[in-house]
């Protein structure tokens, strides 16, 4: 008999996992909460550095897993743990016995409401990263749409590195992802300038560096070393902004037609309740524990339990999907070892 | 009636005497220091209203309101004020027909103290004519409820939660002393003046327990030791009462004056302070009142301990307790005998040294020039209104952090057809009040001026804030004649009452939380009710109004580091959510975004509701 | 600066000389305030804080110029904080500053910058 592997979620990690089990002659069964698979990604426009569709990517892994048991609008009831397996209850009323299971459960993107003084959800010019990708697929979104957009900001940095947010992490791809959106607004209005605040830009991935030389040369985005404190609406209905510029060491003002928000990384909720069902330790990040950070990040301290994607951390999604393989390749050490 | 003593003298009579002679001495000291250490301007206040009879008359109801009957303890917890009324007003009531006694038996003994004390050891009264019987009675009466307040204390000791306290302090060593010297007093005088009852004569109490005695104990040598000790426990308890926390009982009697002439607080240690720090009975109801409490490990930096340590001039404790205080202002609200916790710790703070003392005299306050906006209305002529009002909106610091609740603001001054500029729409001075939080007070000061300037020559007819902190120090320390100072909750239920705004009653369960310097600090309760309960439905957090719990947020303290002010800020949530409403409505900023980080549900300021719930056509 | 008898000035160099930084009061100041050191510099005080319009007040700057030993620097700027706790508010690292100031203003400045 095949072994069957359970996949918590249906994101890109899931779906690489899943299609890489198949590849094995493994029996993977993905339950996914939502209606729909890729995760994050599939809610992307495009991805960088390349400016690789989204679309392409989801479609090309769900393409490759079409031999694996998936659950759409599924959740887990409950896990049992049996001697040497588990019982999974699904909310579907199927019932699965596995020896392993695999957490792709992903992250969630930080609230942005939460960040009280920057206003999303009370000013219409302030939107997320989210929002704006939303937009880069569809084209609507009143905030953005059929306005002059002349002058846009972004801030870095929104509920990431921040204790008062109570995630005190980086989340890592933002500041690549706010580069890749200025430059796709900028396509978008040749005419606008756009600022970016951030507090570090942490760019260490392939050609992330190259991009950040291309936003600055060719598209003529200004990058200001300066967390947003506050933003105010003036009476014209444009937003200003306040932060410091650290460089000049000034405190400074800019009025803005548009301000997008990085929300950063967070572990979501789903994630560490299905977690806590098996008391698996969650780290003082908020994310999942890993058994170890530098040796088995794939791996949980509980038996047969593994670990790929953003569910341990902030990650790319070339660093997912890798995560993916390597869990996979673990799952598959154990099985023949038995 | 016979005396029994020629000489009126036993030696028994001499640990009594010296113990009152050293604690009357001790006393009549330290209230003259008290009144002397006041400034000159409170002393002459403070005697000025000793002979206005308004005040005086005031003085005397207090004095047998607050000492006597303990209204405020009865009023907080029954048990406990019975327990403390029946002590004090019992021992009263004995002290008092005592002299009595003594006036009408033995008038010329009047002047040795111990006599009305030990009057049934010196001298006998037939008890079976009527005026005999009455004052056995009487003092067998009394006798009988200062004990079974005894009983009570002794039980509380033992078991507090049955007395409904969570928390009781920990008695120092001379506390102990006084509480169990307190405890046998009247134990002894029961039984001192049972062996003498069959010749002093007696009543129900004192001649019942003569017979049981005589029963099995008929020596009359009997009687004096049990006078002496009697004797003996009067004179430990008033010597150690400087040193414990009876002084509370003399300290009180001058507290009540002092506070009824409108002295207030202006030195750490001196006058007014020590006085309250002398009136804290220790009784320790500040310590489940106290918001930190949430954590244990703060219990000891509640009012109670703070008034210990300041007795012990322990400077390293005082300046820790008074730094880490919220100043919610609760311990105040509910001490019984009206120390103001949160106004000794400012006074402690302002005694502290700095080497840099701000100065804003390069603050320029012109041209700052107002342009009253407003939006054309079409008014209904039934729409009588102060709208004739210039309002000018201060924000506040705070609300420049949470632009909702200026946004709600402005749209619902549109909506009202008000004329209205913002004041610090583009930053401003700071209202002072956290400055004189942290006891700076001529800093503070310099700030109220700058901004009194600013908004005299800006032409408004009322200052509306968003801020409760800024609200208390506009009300509070600022001289602003003709300009009337609005909290945001009390200008929006006028607006409401006068018409201007329609408002849509919702069904969603709406729990209002009293912000410190709003409810205790201000007394604003009822407003913000009436303005909640017209947008949906009111629900009651478990404590609420005087009793309200600070979100933890407070900018009072000083030295409460964000990651402590979680657990309060949860426990402060748990009493909110109680009665599990849909939504956390609140009138500040602060505690606005400080519940909102921990919150399980929405939690709005008032603005918002409000402004959720008015269409902008209706008028 | 300094004049010299042809009229020409010469400014004193403006460049930390760390060598020369008396580092004693920062650590007195660490003792008392670990998170003093726990600043990176987002800028996110000053940008907020209602005092820098007028003596460009900037916790952040203070901690800064405390660290390189100019101590004048910092009062100067401090000399407008109004306590007013907005920096404690959007401080992302939860730093106590409204307590930093009050310490900063009790351990420095006994002798000269009075």
């Amino acid at each position: 008999m095949k072994e069957i592997v359970v996949i918590i979620g249906g994101g890109i990690a899931g779906l690489e996992a899943a299609s890489k089990l198949l590849d094995l002659g493994y029996s993977p069964i993905i339950v996914e909460k939502s209606g729909r698979l890729g995760g994050h990604v599939a809610r992307w426009n495009r991805l960088f550095p390349d400016m690789t569709p989204a679309a392409d990517i989801v479609s090309e892994l769900t393409e490759r897993t079409k031999g694996a048991n998936i659950f759409l609008n599924t959740e887990i009831s409950f896990i049992n743990r049996l001697r040497d397996s588990y019982n999974i209850k699904l909310s579907n009323g199927i019932s699965i016995n596995t020896s392993y299971i695999l957490f792709t459960t992903g992250f969630s993107l930080f609230e942005a409401e939460k960040k009280e003084e920057y206003g999303y959800g009370v000013y219409d010019q302030v939107i997320t990263n989210g929002d704006l990708e939303q937009w880069f697929n569809t084209g609507e979104d009143h905030r953005i749409s059929g306005k002059e957009i002349g002058h846009i900001g972004f801030v870095h940095c929104v509920g990431s590195r921040d204790e008062k947010a109570r995630n005190s992490q980086c989340s890592k791809v933002c500041c690549i992802t706010a580069i890749k959106q200025a430059i796709e607004l900028k396509e978008k209005f040749p005419d606008a300038e756009i600022w970016c605040f951030y507090m570090d830009l942490r760019l260490f991935g392939k050609k992330f560096e190259d991009f950040y030389t291309k936003a600055q040369r060719d598209y003529g985005i200004h990058f200001i070393r300066g967390r947003v404190s506050e933003v105010s609406e003036n009476i014209e209905g444009k937003v200003i902004v306040k932060a410091e510029d650290t460089l000049a060491g000034k405190p400074i003002k800019i009025t803005l037609d548009l301000l997008v928000l990085m929300s950063g990384m967070v572990c979501s909720q789903d994630s560490t309740k299905t977690a806590g069902m098996l008391s698996l330790p969650v780290d003082s990040d908020g994310f999942l524990k890993s058994s170890d950070n530098v040796m088995h990040i794939t791996s949980s301290p509980k038996n047969g339990i593994f670990y790929a994607g953003a569910c341990t951390g902030p990650k790319t999604v070339p660093e997912t999907l890798a995560e993916a393989r390597s869990a996979v390749l673990e799952i598959h050490s154990h099985i023949s070892r038995k | 009636m016979r005396e029994i003593y020629l000489s009126g003298y036993n030696n028994f009579v001499l640990p009594f005497v010296i113990g009152m002679l050293f604690c009357l001495t001790w006393c009549i000291i330290g209230a003259a220091r008290i009144i002397l250490q006041l400034p000159g301007k409170d002393r002459k206040r403070f005697f000025l209203s000793l002979v206005n009879p308004k005040t005086m008359s005031k003085n005397i109801r207090d004095w047998f309101c607050d000492c006597l009957f303990h209204v405020k303890l009865w009023k907080r917890n029954k048990l406990l004020g019975y327990m403390h009324s029946s002590i004090a007003f019992g021992w009263f009531m004995l002290i008092v027909i005592g002299h009595i006694e003594v006036f009408l038996y033995t008038p010329e003994r009047v002047h040795q103290i111990w006599y009305p004390i030990f009057f049934r050891y010196f001298v006998a009264v037939t008890d079976t004519t009527m005026k005999g019987s009455f004052f056995f009675f009487l003092m067998d009466f009394f006798l009988l409820i200062v004990l079974s307040g005894i009983v009570l204390a002794i039980i509380k000791r033992a078991h507090s939660r049955l007395f409904g306290m969570r928390r009781t302090t920990q008695p120092s060593l001379p506390d102990l002393i006084g509480l169990y010297s307190l405890w046998s007093i009247f134990p002894l005088r029961l039984l001192a003046e049972g062996f003498t009852a069959d010749i002093s004569g007696g009543s129900f109490l004192t001649k019942s327990l003569n017979m049981v005695l005589h029963s099995f104990l008929s020596d009359y040598m009997n009687m004096l030791p049990t006078w002496w000790a009697y004797s003996i426990a009067l004179g430990i308890f008033m010597c150690v009462l400087p040193f414990s926390r009876y002084m509370h009982i003399p300290a009180e009697i001058l507290l009540i004056p002092l506070r009824n002439a409108g002295i207030s607080i202006s030195s750490a240690r001196r006058g007014m302070a020590s006085i309250q720090v002398y009136s804290c009975p220790s009784c320790g109801v500040c310590i489940d009142a106290c918001p930190m409490g949430a954590v244990k490990a703060n219990t000891k930096d509640s009012t109670v301990y703070l008034n210990r340590q300041l007795k012990r001039n322990n400077k390293a404790r005082i300046d820790e307790i008074s730094e880490k205080c919220l100043l919610c202002g609760k311990c105040t609200a509910v001490c019984p005998v009206g120390v103001e916790g949160d106004k000794i710790r400012i006074a402690q703070r302002a005694a502290k040294k700095y080497n840099l003392t701000p100065d804003y005299s390069n603050i320029g306050t012109d041209a700052v020039n107002f342009q009253y906006n407003k939006k054309v209305i079409q008014k209904n002529n039934n729409v009588s209104s102060s709208d004739n009002k210039k309002v000018l909106y201060f924000a506040g610091c705070m609300t420049a952090l949470t632009p909702v609740i200026m946004k709600s603001m402005v749209s619902l001054l549109e909506k009202a057809g008000a004329e209205y500029d913002v004041m610090d729409r583009d930053g401003g001075i700071c209202c002072g009040r956290p400055m004189m939080m942290a006891g700076r007070i001529g800093p503070a000061r310099q700030m109220i001026e700058k901004n009194t300037r600013i908004i005299k020559e800006s032409g408004a007819g009322i200052l509306l804030l968003s801020c409760p902190i800024c609200y208390r120090i506009f009300k509070e320390n600022y001289k602003l004649e003709g300009i009337e100072i609005l909290h945001h909750t009390q200008y929006i239920e006028r607006m409401i009452n006068e018409g201007r705004l329609d408002i849509d009653r919702s069904d969603s369960r709406l729990v209002y939380h009293d912000p410190c310097e709003l409810g205790r600090g201000c007394g604003v309760y009822q407003s913000p009710r009436n303005v909640v309960s017209r947008a949906g439905v009111l629900v009651e957090a478990s404590k609420n109004g005087k009793e309200s719990i600070c979100c933890g947020g407070s900018i009072g303290s000083i030295s409460l580091g964000f990651d402590k002010r979680r657990p309060l800020t949860e426990n402060a949530l748990a009493s909110l959510t109680a009665d599990s409403p849909d939504i956390i409505v609140t009138a500040c900023p602060l505690c606005r975004s400080t519940f909102s980080r921990y919150a399980d549900r929405p939690v709005n300021d008032i603005a918002e509701i409000v402004d959720k719930a008015t269409s902008a056509d209706k008028r | 600066m300094m004049e010299n008898i042809f009229g020409f000035s010469i400014s004193p160099s403006s460049a930390i000389n760390m060598d020369k930084v008396d580092r004693a009061l920062f650590e007195e100041l660490c003792r008392v305030e670990p998170d003093a050191v726990r600043c990176m510099a987002c800028g996110s005080c000053s940008a907020t804080c209602p005092a820098a319009a007028f003596s460009g007040m900037s916790i952040r700057k203070v901690l800064l110029c405390l660290q390189r030993g100019k101590e004048k620097e910092a009062f100067r700027m401090m000399s407008n904080c109004m306590l007013c706790g907005k920096c404690t508010m959007v401080c992302p690292r939860g730093i106590n500053t409204r307590r930093l100031v009050l310490s900063i203003s009790r351990i420095y400045g006994k002798e000269d910058t009075k």
